[in-house]
C-alpha cells in the first residue's frame, strides 16, 4: 500500500506542492489562488492540497489522508468512493449523486464540493492515482524543493519514520502521526510540533467503519426480529382476546368489557 | 367554517408558490448559487428539516399501526387512516426535497442500482423508498373505494396485516438509522448530541413525536371541521367533552410515556458519558439542548401529568404542538447546530432554502387538507360537508356588464396568489441579486519562481543610479531554488517571491503597507452571522480591548500571517512591519552586508564598492568604498 511520509521540520511553507497539484489536476490557477484567500483552511474544489500551520514556522500538508479504513468509502451510498489496492482512495464521478455525505463523514474534513457549478461534483486528492499506477510519484512529492515528502510503501515508510523519530529524539516528537489514528492513514507525519491543532485526534481514535460496520450488519436481523416479534405479539394478543371473548360470553356481553374497563380508568 | 380555513389555505398556497419558484431557481442556478451551504456545513435545511425531521414527523403511521394491528387496541382504529396519510405525505415531501437537495437530481436513480451496503445512508434511502411504497399500499384502499374498485380494495384489505408488519420493521430500521447517520462524526458533532446511542434516541423521540403529530392533527381537524367531536357541546352539562376526545387523550398519554422513556435514556446517557458538563457550561449549545428537551419532553409531560390540562383538548393540543416543535428543534440541533463549533462557521439558510423547505411542507399540509375534505380519512361526514358548501361561481353579469370574479373558487384564488407571489418571489429570491459568496480580495497572480528575465532592473526610475541586477546569476550562485529566502524576506499572501517594489514603493520615504480596510472586511467575513455586529469581535482580533486602538498596541502581522506570508529571513517582529522602509534603504540593506561578507571570502575588494552594482556612475564614485547607507 502506497503512502506519503511528511516531515514538518523540513517544510518551509512555500506551497510549491500546491501549485504542482493545481497544474497536475488541471485546475484554474487564479481560482485556486483566490480560494487560498477566501476559504478558512485553504482547501477547496480548486485546491486539493494545502499547507496548514501547526506551530509558528511549522506547516503540515493537508489533503486526503487516504485512510486505511476510509470513512467516506463506507459512507458513500452509491459506492462512488473506493480504496484501491495500491492505496489511494479514489472517487468515481460517474456514480456520485451529490448527497455530500462523504463531506460529513470524513474525519479530516477533506472532501470539497464544486459549489460554483450547476452540476457539481465532490473533489479531493487522489494521490495522483493515474501517475502513481504508472509507477510515478504524486505531483506534490515531485515538486517539493526541500524533499519534505517521501513516497513509497506504507510499511517501509512507517519503519523509516520510526527510525527517524528514535534516532533524533531532539528533533522529533516521539510519535508518527497517521500510524493508528482512525485505523491508520496513508499520509504519515513526523514532526517537532504537535499536530493536534490542525485536527489530528488522539492516537487511539477508532476507525469509523469499525464502529458503523458491526451496527449495520445487524440491521437485517433487527428488522426481521421486529417483524417476527410483532407477528408473534399480535398472535398472542389475538389468542388472548379470543379466550377473553369466550370467557366473557358466559358472563356478559362480549368484546365490550375490554374497552369499557380502559375508559373508566382515567 | 370554510371561510375561516380559507385564509390559512391562501397562506399555504403562497408558501407553495414561493417554494415552486425556489425549486426552479435551484435547478437553474445550482446549489452553490441558491443555498448558503459551504464546505464547512455541507448539510443544511433541506436535508435536516425536510428529510431527517420530516420523516421523523411521519412516524405516526407505524406507531398507530402497531397499536391497532399488533396490540389490537381497537379504540385507535379511527386514527389509522390519518396517521398513514401523514406518513405518506411526510415521506413524499422529504423524498421530493431530498431530490432537489442532492447535487445531481437527475441521478437519484443511482440509489436503486448502485449499492453500498456499508452505508447507513444507503439503508435509510432504501427503507424510505420501501416504506413509502407501504404507505401507498396502506392508503390505496381509501382511494380504490372512492373509485368504486371494491375488489382491488378487498385484496389490499386482505394483506393489510402483513403490509403493516413490513412497515413496522422498515420503520424501526430507518428511524434509528437516521440517527446512525451522524455516528460517523464522533469528533465533529457537539458532545451534547453525539453518543453511540443516537439511533436509540432517534427512534424513541420519533415514535413519541410522531404520535403527537397524529394527536395534533386530530385536534386541529376537529377544531376546523367538527368541534363537537372533540371539544364537546358547551350546552350539555353532562358530557363537556366530545366522544373522540378520550382517543386523542389516550394516544397523547402513550406518546408522553415514550417521550418520558426517551428523556430518561437521554439524561442517563449524558450523565454516564460525562457530557453533562457541556450542559452546565452555559454555551449556546447547552441552551439549545435545554430548549429542545423542554419542548420535546418537558412541557408535554408536564401538561399531560397535570390533571387539568390533561382533561382539556387545548391542553393536549398544546402538549402535542410543543412535542412536534421540540422534535423539529432536536433534529436541527443534531444535524445543523451541533456542527457549528467544530466547523468554525455558522450557517443560516438562504431565502431560497427557507422557501423550498416551507413550500414543500405547505404542499403536504394542503394535500392533507384536500384529502380530509374529500376522502373518508377522519370520518365520513365529508360528503355532507361537501354538499353543504356554498359555491360562488365566477360569472358574467349581463345586467351590470361586470365579470363577477368573486375569488370564491379555489382556482381563482390560486391564480391570483400565483401572479402576485411570482413577482414577489422574483424580487426576493432571484439568486443573482444575492451578494457573491466569495470574497472579492484582489489577488496578485503568483510570480513564477524561475523568473524568465535573468536580469532585473532595480530602481529604474530614469536616474543614473539604476542597477542591473543579474537575478538568475544570483539565484544559481546562492543555492538555486532554495535561494529565494536569502533576499526575499517576506512574500505577500499567495506569492512565492513578491517583487521588492510591491512594498518598498518610494525611493526615500517609507510606505504604509498595512491596508486596514481589507483586514476589516476579510475578518468580518469570518464572524459567524456574516458581519452583523462584527465590529467588536473584529477590532479585538488585533487591538487588545484594554488599549487604545492605535498601531502601537496592535498585534504584529506575523501574529496571524505566519503561514501565508512566509517570512524566510529573521525579521524582527513588531509594529514596524506596517510600514515598509524606502526602496533604496531596503536594497542597500539587502545587498551590501552580503557583498561585504563575500569580498573577504573571494578576495575581491571591489565587490563591496558602489560601482560594482551602479555601473553607470562615474569612475571616481565607482571606486569609492561603499559606506553604510
Amino acid at each position: 500500500m502506497l503512502a506519503i511520509l511528511f516531515d514538518t521540520t523540513k517544510c518551509q511553507g512555500c506551497e510549491r506542492c500546491v501549485d504542482a497539484c493545481v497544474q497536475a489536476s488541471g485546475k484554474d490557477e487564479a481560482a485556486a489562488a483566490a480560494d487560498r484567500a477566501t476559504t478558512l483552511d485553504g482547501l477547496s474544489a480548486n485546491r486539493l492540497v494545502t499547507l496548514r500551520r501547526v506551530a509558528p514556522g511549522r506547516f503540515a500538508r493537508w489533503s486526503c489522508m487516504h485512510c486505511v479504513e476510509p470513512s467516506c468509502v463506507s459512507a458513500c451510498l452509491v459506492g462512488g468512493l473506493s480504496k484501491t489496492r495500491q492505496g489511494p482512495v479514489v472517487y468515481d464521478a460517474d456514480k456520485c449523486i451529490g448527497c455530500r455525505y462523504c463531506m460529513l463523514a470524513c474525519p479530516f474534513h477533506v472532501p470539497r464540493y464544486e459549489w460554483a457549478r450547476t452540476a457539481p461534483f465532490m473533489r479531493k486528492c487522489s494521490m495522483c492515482f493515474d501517475r502513481v499506477s504508472k509507477g510515478g510519484q504524486p505531483a506534490c512529492v515531485e515538486a517539493c524543493p526541500n524533499k519534505v515528502m517521501t513516497f513509497g510503501e506504507r510499511a517501509d515508510l512507517l519503519a523509516r519514520a520510526h527510525e527517524l523519530v528514535e534516532r533524533q529524539p531532539n528533533r522529533y516528537l516521539p510519535r508518527v502521526w497517521g500510524e493508528t489514528e482512525f485505523g491508520g492513514t496513508s499520509v504519515l507525519y513526523v514532526s517537532d510540533a504537535d499536530l493536534s491543532p490542525a485536527g489530528w485526534p488522539a492516537k487511539q481514535a477508532a476507525s469509523i467503519p469499525s464502529v458503523t460496520d458491526p451496527l449495520i450488519k445487524k440491521t437485517p436481523f433487527i428488522g426481521l426480529g421486529v417483524g417476527m416479534s410483532c407477528w408473534a405479539l399480535s398472535a398472542v394478543i389475538r389468542r388472548r382476546d379470543l379466550l377473553g371473548a369466550k370467557g366473557a360470553s358466559r358472563e356478559g356481553p362480549p368484546s365490550q368489557s375490554h374497552s369499557t374497563k380502559e375508559d373508566n380508568r382515567d | 367554517m370554510i371561510d375561516h380555513n380559507r385564509s390559512w389555505r391562501d397562506l399555504l398556497w403562497i408558501l407553495v408558490m414561493l417554494g415552486a419558484m425556489a425549486a426552479i431557481f435551484r435547478l437553474w442556478f445550482g446549489l452553490g448559487a441558491t443555498t448558503n451551504l459551504t464546505d464547512s456545513v455541507p448539510w443544511g435545511l433541506w436535508k435536516i428539516l425536510n428529510m431527517v425531521a420530516g420523516v421523523a414527523l411521519a412516524t405516526g403511521g407505524f406507531t398507530v399501526g402497531f397499536l391497532v394491528y399488533v396490540l389490537r387496541l381497537e379504540r385507535f382504529r379511527p386514527l389509522v387512516k390519518p396517521a398513514i396519510l401523514i406518513a405518506f405525505l411526510g415521506y413524499g415531501s422529504s423524498v421530493f426535497a431530498l431530490t432537489l437537495d442532492i447535487g445531481l437530481p437527475h441521478r437519484i436513480w443511482h440509489l436503486l442500482v448502485m449499492w453500498n451496503h456499508h452505508s447507513f445512508l444507503f439503508e435509510v434511502g432504501w427503507c424510505v423508498m420501501l416504506y413509502f411504497t407501504v404507505t401507498i399500499m396502506e392508503l390505496s384502499p381509501i382511494l380504490l373505494e372512492r373509485l368504486r374498485l371494491r375488489r382491488a380494495a378487498g385484496i389490499l384489505h386482505g394483506i393489510a396485516f402483513g403490509v403493516v408488519v413490513v412497515g413496522i420493521s422498515l420503520s424501526s430500521l430507518h428511524h434509528s438509522s437516521l440517527g446512525s447517520l451522524f455516528l460517523v462524526t464522533p469528533q465533529r458533532l457537539h458532545p451534547l448530541w453525539f453518543t453511540p446511542l443516537l439511533p436509540v434516541h432517534f427512534i424513541l423521540s420519533a415514535m413519541g413525536g410522531g404520535m403527537m403529530v397524529v394527536v395534533l392533527a386530530k385536534i386541529l381537524y376537529a377544531r376546523a371541521y367538527d368541534p363537537p367531536s372533540v371539544f364537546g357541546d358547551a350546552r350539555a352539562a353532562e358530557a363537556p367533552l366530545g366522544p373522540d376526545f378520550p382517543m386523542a387523550q389516550r394516544l397523547a398519554v402513550i406518546a408522553s410515556g415514550v417521550l418520558a422513556t426517551y428523556l430518561m435514556v437521554k439524561l442517563t446517557d449524558l450523565v454516564a458519558r460525562g457530557n453533562w458538563r457541556a450542559l452546565v457550561a452555559g454555551t449556546w449549545e447547552s441552551w439549545f439542548f435545554v430548549l429542545e428537551q423542554v419542548l420535546l419532553a418537558g412541557l408535554p409531560l408536564t401538561l399531560i401529568a397535570w390533571r387539568r390540562t390533561r382533561r382539556s383538548p387545548v391542553g393536549i393540543g398544546v402538549a402535542a404542538a410543543c412535542a412536534v416543535l421540540g422534535l423539529l428543534w432536536n433534529r436541527m440541533d443534531v444535524g445543523i447546530f451541533g456542527y457549528f463549533r467544530t466547523a468554525k462557521v455558522a450557517y443560516f439558510p438562504s431565502g431560497i432554502e427557507w422557501a423550498l423547505s416551507l413550500g414543500v411542507l405547505a404542499a403536504a399540509v394542503l394535500v392533507f387538507i384536500y384529502a380530509v375534505e374529500n376522502l373518508p380519512i377522519f370520518d365520513t361526514t365529508w360528503r355532507a360537508r361537501q354538499e353543504a358548501r356554498q359555491r360562488f361561481p365566477s360569472t358574467f353579469d349581463p345586467a351590470t356588464m361586470v365579470w363577477r370574479a368573486s375569488l370564491a373558487r379555489g382556482i381563482d384564488r390560486v391564480t391570483f396568489i400565483a401572479v402576485f407571489t411570482g413577482a414577489l418571489g422574483w424580487l426576493v429570491l432571484y439568486p443573482p441579486y444575492r451578494a457573491p459568496k466569495r470574497g472579492s480580495v484582489a489577488v496578485a497572480p503568483p510570480v513564477a519562481l524561475d523568473v524568465e528575465r535573468s536580469r532585473l532592473r532595480l530602481g529604474e526610475d530614469g536616474k543614473a543610479s539604476a542597477v542591473v541586477f543579474p537575478h538568475r546569476d544570483h539565484q544559481q550562485r546562492l543555492g538555486k531554488e532554495k535561494s529565494c529566502g536569502n533576499c526575499h524576506h517576506l512574500s505577500m499572501p499567495q506569492d512565492h517571491s513578491t517583487p521588492c517594489v510591491r512594498c518598498h514603493q518610494a525611493m526615500e520615504a517609507s510606505t504604509d503597507i498595512f491596508n486596514h480596510d481589507v483586514h476589516l472586511a476579510s475578518l468580518a467575513r469570518r464572524v459567524p452571522g456574516h458581519a452583523v455586529f462584527a465590529a467588536n469581535w473584529v477590532c479585538s482580533q488585533c487591538h487588545p480591548n484594554s488599549e487604545a486602538k492605535s498601531a502601537l498596541g496592535a498585534k504584529p502581522c506575523m501574529g496571524c500571517h505566519q503561514q501565508d506570508m512566509k517570512p524566510t529571513r529573521g525579521l524582527h517582529a513588531g509594529a514596524d512591519w506596517r510600514r515598509a522602509i524606502g526602496y533604496r534603504a531596503a536594497m542597500h540593506g539587502t545587498c551590501i552586508p552580503c557583498h561585504e561578507r563575500e569580498k573577504e571570502r573571494v578576495k575581491k575588494p571591489t565587490l563591496a564598492m558602489c560601482g560594482t552594482c551602479h555601473q553607470n556612475l562615474r569612475y571616481r564614485e565607482r571606486t569609492q568604498l561603499a559606506s553604510a547607507p
